[in-house]
């Protein structure tokens, strides 16, 4: 299994007024293709951050990041926002849909960014929206939708253009037991039936044991590492 | 374009906002385009006698000292200049005071001479100057109080005592004064004892380039006369009567200016407040992949379309407005011809979208520059 994010001595130092707050302090791990690793770790523990480092939305203060064979970490933002768009799919704890747009728009929205024609990009959301099973719910506005319904949305928006990598923070954070459990049966068959990789942050022990492999973080540094062998 | 739909989405995602907003605007716009074509309009006036050569002269201490009849003559022999006419103006009204409007005692036979852009039919200038008592009118005056010609009528004296008794013997087009009235000098002579003494002389000059050098020649002739003359060219008198009223243009220059500032302050509020909401929105997007350029672009034009559609419902409203409503009746004379031409329009379009670009461009900027964790983190 190929190596598809590799992080090298990564650390992270957030700064707050004067004061210097260390949030990872050499992190080294490497996500295989085709890899659902979930992140976890008391608040405050880095894991949020060191998703947000893979996905490229934020800067490390020191080490390497390479996704792909491309080291993102000295990309520019123009470049990491047009790699963003090609490479990674984001699913939030809040779902964070355009509440003015409705499902199929919400959807759609990265694909504005590609050079699709409309027809295509249409038929790209409504592949999506099938793969989520809420076809029939293309035009409900997200009010005009339950908690796990927008989440499925989302997950469709993060996979619409089917990007290398899945990035999810806390993506059952905000669900009922039942539409977290959904939500997770359709992240593992992502996983397993459309061979995304996924990385997940996950307070819930039982959303980490969906995951192929668990990484733990504690302080800014990586404590345990339980699951596919094939890890680094 | 592909972000049409998520800028008017955007636009009018809160909508009683919004409407009050665009209302905000379009009151604004509306009282700002009445104030350029208010200018417009008096910038017409200025220029009525575009083109015809004309100076006149006034007595060098105001325009309510007469001058003497003798002085017409010495002006005449002026080298370059063609003819000379006396006018004054009367200042009377029709019935009641509010039927205010121009009316003046002039030379009827130098109606054709000096001012041949009065555009009379040859058979009413012929009546006209055959009748004593005869008037020529303007045309849109003849309609504002439903004369015909044959009509007898009487003006109301307010600065000379005399109420003339007229009788309309035909009318003239010109493109600005539509609505002044003339009768012959002769009868404003003798109502007063013919005191041989006159408001003004009409100068028509042969050359537009002695203009200037005929003035001062006049003016420079009646120096150390009893009755000094200061000369003017058509232009900078019909400027020097408005301005009797004082700096209509700075104040009106004033206003307009503090209006748009203070809808700018007004307008960048609201978008503030509409960016801020959308903080965490506007992260998303970058985070997706919508790059800085692209959120300020979509959120810069927002705002600029905001303030246009404002700006254009108050100026169109008001072009269509006055083109429904005769000014000229509503204002008693004072706005003839009024309206919201399109280089009034144009301004107001363009100002509207700089007050988006200026109100909007600060949040835009700051939305834009926004780091995505940091839009993640927020809770609005």
């Amino acid at each position: 299994m190929t190596t598809l994010v590799e992080i090298d001595n990564v650390r992270k130092v957030y700064k707050r007024d004067a004061f210097e707050v260390p949030v990872l302090n050499g992190v080294t791990v490497n996500v295989p293709s085709g890899d659902f690793l979930a992140l976890m770790g008391p608040s405050g523990s880095g894991k949020t951050t060191l998703l947000n480092l893979i996905a490229g939305i934020d800067r490390p203060t020191g080490g390497r990041i390479s996704v792909d064979g491309k080291e993102i970490s000295r990309f520019s933002e123009t470049q990491l926002a047009s790699w963003r768009s090609r490479h990674v799919g984001f699913i939030f704890q809040m779902y964070n849909l355009i509440p003015v747009l409705n499902a199929f728009e919400n959807v759609e929205l990265p694909l504005l960014l590609t050079k699709l024609s409309k027809k295509e990009r249409r038929e790209h959301v409504q592949a999506a929206l099938g793969i989520v099973g809420l076809a029939d719910r293309s035009l409900h506005y997200p009010r005009q939708l339950s908690g796990g319904q927008e989440q499925r949305v989302a997950i469709a928006r993060a996979i619409v253009t089917d990007p290398t990598l899945l990035v999810a923070d806390e993506p059952t954070g905000d669900l009922d037991a039942k539409n977290a459990e959904e939500t997770l049966d359709l992240l593992q068959r992502l996983n397993a039936e459309f061979k995304k990789t996924i990385v997940m942050v996950t307070h819930d022990p039982k959303a980490a044991l969906r995951a192929k492999r668990t990484l733990h973080l504690e302080k800014g540094l990586l404590v345990e590492n339980v699951g596919m062998a094939a890890s680094a | 374009m592909k972000f049409a739909k998520l800028i008017r989405r955007n636009l009018f995602r809160n909508k009683v906002r919004a409407i009050l907003t665009m209302l905000l605007l379009a009151v604004i716009f509306f009282f700002v385009a009445t104030l350029l074509a208010i200018l417009d309009n008096f910038e017409n006036f200025s220029n009525a006698g575009e083109g015809a050569n004309r100076l006149v002269v006034q007595s060098a201490i105001s325009l309510a000292n007469l001058l003497p009849y003798a002085h017409e003559e010495k002006i005449r022999a002026i080298p370059g200049v063609v003819d000379t006419a006396k006018l004054q103006w009367i200042g009377a009204y029709y019935k009641e005071k509010t039927n205010f409007f121009a009316n003046f005692a002039v030379d009827v036979d130098k109606m054709s001479t000096v001012f041949d852009d009065y555009k009379v039919d040859p058979k009413d200038l012929a009546a006209f100057a055959a009748d004593r008592r005869g008037a020529l009118v303007g045309k849109d005056l003849m309609t504002r109080f439903g004369w015909k010609v044959g009509d007898r009528i009487t003006l109301k004296r307010q600065i000379f005592p005399f109420d003339p008794e007229l009788t309309i013997r035909g009318t003239f087009v010109h493109p600005v004064q539509t609505t002044t009235l003339f009768f012959p000098m002769e009868y404003f002579q003798q109502s007063m004892g013919n005191p041989g003494q006159v408001g003004t002389f009409w100068v028509k000059v042969k050359d537009p380039k002695q203009m200037a050098a005929i003035s001062q020649q006049i003016d420079a002739m009646f120096k150390n006369s009893d009755y000094p003359t200061e000369t003017f060219t058509e232009k900078e008198f019909q400027s020097n009567f408005l301005s009797m009223m004082g700096n209509v243009k700075l104040l009106f220059t004033a206003v307009s200016s503090c209006a748009i500032f203070m809808v700018i302050l007004l307008a960048a509020i609201t978008m503030s407040m509409s960016a801020r909401e959308r903080v965490t929105e506007i992260a998303v997007l970058k985070a997706i992949g919508f790059e800085q350029r692209l959120v300020l672009g979509i959120m810069l034009t927002e705002f600029i379309l905001l303030t246009v559609i404002g700006g254009a419902l108050g100026s169109v409203g008001a072009h269509y407005l006055y083109s429904v409503v005769d000014m000229g009746k509503v204002t008693q004379g004072f706005l003839q011809n009024f309206g919201i031409h399109a280089k009034t329009l144009a301004i107001c379009l363009a100002s509207s979208a700089a007050v988006g670009l200026i109100a909007g461009g600060l949040p835009a900027l700051r939305a834009s520059n926004l780091r995505v964790v940091d839009g993640l983190r927020r809770v609005v």
